[in-house]
């Protein structure tokens, strides 16, 4: 039985091997606007997202949009995928992507919301039919 | 003042809690007439945490919105079934109902405990009361100042989805029966009754085997159907940390199962049960102190409870080693057997082997944010890396459980296993042909086709062994093995070999997506039933047509806008059409359009406009008007020099569009035109229609747009294997639980009889007995 423990072993640890190279190969860092700029593989930069600037470019079929910082510094993203549902009322997004023709083009983005919906009632229900839906 | 019974039954829960310990201390010291004093705390313990979860639901029914709790996730639109599942919306709620689950199945634990009552029991209390600790902590009978709103803020409107109601409550059984196991492991360490513990909490892991799966499914299933981004697998934080759990928990029924039947290999079980259920907390631990905020669609955010939450995580796994570590030597162990290499046991040891190291590499990148920030920036491993890593393990996986089903305990030789996988090595190669004749290239996707394939023949025909002989109760784990590769089989093909097109859609105008026509006819408003969906008519290559009805609709609470996709299930393919944006189109626009930030001056032509603010009649809006009137104020600076203030009226519409607004002269600039268009203050912002203002007349028109659904059109093949693959390997665990449970019983009992007769139970000889061989070398 001695056998299988050790070729178990062997195989374990051969399989932690191989994740760990597959780990650092695969590990994407948050950037900075300006690192990711400078930067040439996989990076997630994150920024609340510029309203106005979001569009759906129906020649290209994708979307795009800025990501600002709060230091001012503004990141234009590209992604080919589905509008995450709570997009627009997110309170920072994260892009994960190349850099590539000065956009980041993303292959994911990460949406993170106000766990809870909070604010004046009244803002709400005006956002709630603020004609937006054509931009 | 109706939360203090709340808060009275947490702290009781926790008080008769302690007690429940401390008396079953005095228990295992001798003190045997204390037991029914012992059993007597535990069901107020168990009371306690109930009429805790009944008073926090009564609170949700009855809006008291004054509540912290109640005024978070709920609110008065809710129907039933969402309002029930608020309960378990935010951390406070989820944690009671791991509590719930957790002190009932307790009440079943100290039954079937016997001998091992108050050291089982002890442990497995304390598994809970990390988690009351919090909760006395961060109560969710926490007061609002006065006053009390109205409405509560209301549930996230993506959880406001059936399968949502369900999914964590299956979710928080497996990781409540997960406590026995553990409970039951430390106690064997402790007391140093080696096996006796195994045929009593197989039932337990295999319970959570099924549920924890089952939650799984369903988590990904709902986001198949909802989220539109074509995946029910995203390999977020909080998908991976009740998957790690499962595959542990995978592990330890196969533990379990080869512990049971060859009375060995004790010391894999114990670490396994205890591995499994460190893996349970830090999983918590992630996703619930909000360490990996950033990298995670759904984690939570941190409530400042997460040194608790490491103190738990610490003091289970110190528990863990310590108890290990002090017992290793006195584990009894049998080295007289020497199985050969193509063995059962071997194959079983290796599949633990694959199981437990598949759970760690995920976990790997899973903590990969808090590994990285230890040495600088914080990193996130890419969704390749899972593929890359499940992919070899899923291969090793498939191959093992093929080959389990016709490999005997005493060993086979490699010639007889040839020889019976004739039939499934051949169902291997017309699937791979198959899969290659449909264009699929890639050899990793085709190894894994055919390995996948190949197993689920081979334990389909040891199904079928097994039932023609009668015993079709002890195919379970075959039936599994069958559901794993059918399932695996889905994963590849509708993984890799997913087709996706995205295009526009105009309206009434027929588009070709691959072998299918689209055309977009029509929004279908939303009623109080339904939500607001685009009518899409699809025709297929084979001249059939249906209409798909994919949602698009902003929900009325939040605004946020909302989509599901579409999707018509085939035998073969899933047609999944998820809608990206709507284009209403727009007639030819006379005029102008300059959007005016609030407090900033936008010079137009060389006339400035200043948004200074708007009133708007905020108390109309409060009583829930469906029209508000909102009056804005501007200052105009014309090129000549004077300064003009004017106040534009808008009339707001919550349900339509609104009505042609009101136009006014811009003072200072002749035949020059303004009107207010729309308005957010959400970004303190007005946008102004000109006209007669500009030089060139083409600045003010806007040519007409046509109305337009973009899509993202997606094939999945063989995607419904997934589910299926799904069914038939929890029928196969559903079938393992009946005989295991059955077996259970009779342990209790056996173990029953031997308490009553103390001192009469028979010490396990140090090293293993020699086992009836004739039982044990044919194949069960």
């Amino acid at each position: 039985m001695k056998k299988g423990y050790w070729i178990a072993a062997a195989l374990t640890l051969a399989f932690l091997g191989f994740g760990l190279t597959a780990f650092q190969k695969t590990l994407t860092p948050y950037l900075t606007f300006d690192e990711a700029r400078k930067s040439r593989g996989v990076v997630q930069v994150m920024g609340g997202l510029d309203k106005e600037s979001d569009r759906y470019d129906t020649a290209k079929e994708e979307l795009s949009f800025d990501l600002v910082d709060p230091a001012g510094g503004r990141m234009p993203v590209t992604y080919r995928g589905t509008r995450p549902a709570n997009f627009k009322d997110a309170i920072s997004i994260v892009a994960i992507g190349r850099f590539q023709d000065g956009r980041i083009d993303a292959e994911k983005l990460l949406v993170k919301c106000p766990s809870k919906y909070q604010g004046p009632e009244v803002e709400k229900a005006y956002s709630a039919s603020s004609p937006g839906k054509t931009s | 003042m109706y939360v203090w019974p709340g808060v009275a039954a947490i702290w009781g829960a926790l008080l008769s809690g302690l007690a429940c310990a401390g008396t079953y201390f005095a228990v295992d010291r001798g003190r045997r007439d204390l037991l029914p004093l012992a059993r007597a705390t535990y069901a107020a313990f168990t009371t306690c945490v109930v009429v805790a979860s009944a008073i926090l639901m009564t609170l949700l029914l009855q809006h008291r919105f004054d509540v912290a709790y109640v005024n978070s996730y709920s609110s008065l639109d809710l129907p039933f079934h969402f309002l029930f599942s608020t309960f378990w919306a935010g951390q406070e709620g989820s944690f009671l109902l791991w509590c719930f689950f957790g002190s009932l199945i307790g009440l079943f634990v100290w039954r079937s405990a016997k001998e091992q009552e108050a050291p089982v029991m002890i442990v497995y209390l304390s598994t809970f009361l990390g988690i009351i600790a919090i909760l006395c902590k961060q109560s969710p009978f926490k007061l609002l100042p006065p006053p009390a709103p109205a409405d509560g803020v209301g549930l996230n409107p993506l959880l406001q989805d059936p399968w949502m109601v369900i999914h964590p409550q299956v979710m928080f059984v497996g990781f409540a029966s997960l406590s026995v196991p553990f409970s039951f492991a430390i106690a064997a360490l402790w007391k140093k009754r080696w096996d006796g513990w195994i045929a009593r909490t197989l039932p337990w892991v295999l319970l959570t085997f099924l549920t924890l799966g089952t939650a799984i499914l369903m988590g990904g299933y709902w986001a198949y159907k909802t989220l539109g981004w074509g995946g029910y697998w995203g390999w977020d934080p909080v998908e991976n940390t009740s998957l790690v759990p499962w595959l542990f928990t995978a592990a330890l029924v196969h533990g379990m199962f080869l512990q049971k039947a060859r009375k060995r290999h004790r010391k894999v079980n114990l670490i396994l049960a205890c591995t499994a259920y460190a893996t349970i907390l830090y999983g918590t631990f992630l996703t619930r102190s909000g360490v990996l905020a950033d990298f995670s669609v759904h984690s939570f955010i941190d409530l400042g409870i997460t040194g608790w939450l490491v103190a738990i995580l610490g003091t289970f796994v110190a528990l863990s080693i310590v108890m290990l570590a002090f017992r290793w030597r006195s584990i009894p162990t049998a080295d007289d057997e020497e199985a050969p290499l193509l063995s059962r046991s071997v194959l079983f040891i290796l599949g633990i082997a694959t199981f437990c190291a598949l759970g760690l590499v995920i976990l790997l990148g899973t903590s990969a944010p808090l590994l990285t920030r230890l040495s600088g920036t914080p990193s996130q491993v890419q969704t390749s890396f899972y593929g890359a890593t499940t992919a070899p393990a899923g291969f090793l996986l498939l191959l093992l459980s093929g080959l389990v089903a016709y490999v005997s305990w005493k060993g086979t030789s490699f010639r007889e296993i040839l020889l019976s996988s004739r039939r499934s090595l051949i169902v291997g190669a017309v699937a791979t042909a198959v899969a290659l004749g449909f264009g699929a290239r890639d050899v990793a996707s085709l190894v894994l086709l055919f390995t996948a394939a190949f197993a689920a023949d081979m334990n389909l025909r040891a199904v079928l062994r097994k039932a023609s002989s009668g015993k079709l109760g002890g195919a379970g784990g075959y039936l599994a093995h069958v559901g794993v590769g059918i399932m695996l089989a889905g994963v590849v093909v509708s993984g890799n070999y997913a087709r996706i097109q995205r295009l526009t859609l105009k309206v009434d105008t027929p588009t070709k997506a691959g072998d299918a026509t689209l055309t977009f006819l029509r929004v279908v408003p939303g009623t109080a039933e339904r939500k607001q969906a685009m009518e899409v008519r699809v025709e297929t290559a084979r001249g059939k047509s249906y209409y798909a009805y994919p949602k698009m609709y902003e929900n009325s609470r939040t605004g946020q806008l909302m989509a599901n996709p579409s999707i018509r299930s085939g035998v073969l393919t899933d047609l999944y059409i998820a809608p990206q944006q709507y284009d209403p189109g727009q007639p030819e626009v006379v005029g102008r359009d300059v959007r005016l930030a609030k407090g900033t001056t936008t010079n137009v032509e060389g006339t400035g406009f200043t948004f200074r603010e708007f009133n708007a009649d905020r108390a109309a809006m409060m009583r829930g008007e469906k029209t508000v009137l909102v009056l804005t104020d501007l200052t105009i600076t014309p090129p000549d020099g004077s300064q003009h203030d004017a106040t534009i009226k808008y009339v707001f519409h919550l349900d339509e569009r609104a009505p042609e607004p009101e136009e006014l002269a811009v003072p200072g600039v002749p035949n020059a035109k303004m009107r207010v268009v729309a308005v957010s203050p959400n970004d303190g912002a007005v946008v102004l229609r000109l006209t007669g203002i500009s030089k060139n007349p083409a600045d003010e028109f806007q040519a007409a747009t046509v109305e337009s659904l973009s899509v993202e059109v997606t094939r999945k093949p063989l995607i419904a294997l997934v589910w299926a693959g799904f069914y038939v390997m929890m029928a196969g665990g559903i079938l393992a639980f009946i005989k295991r449970s059955g077996e259970a019983r009779r342990a209790v009992v056996e173990a029953g009889r031997a308490a009553e007769a103390p001192r009469a139970e028979p010490a396990i000889p140090p090293t293993g007995p020699a086992l009836p061989a004739h039982s044990r070398s044919r194949i069960e």
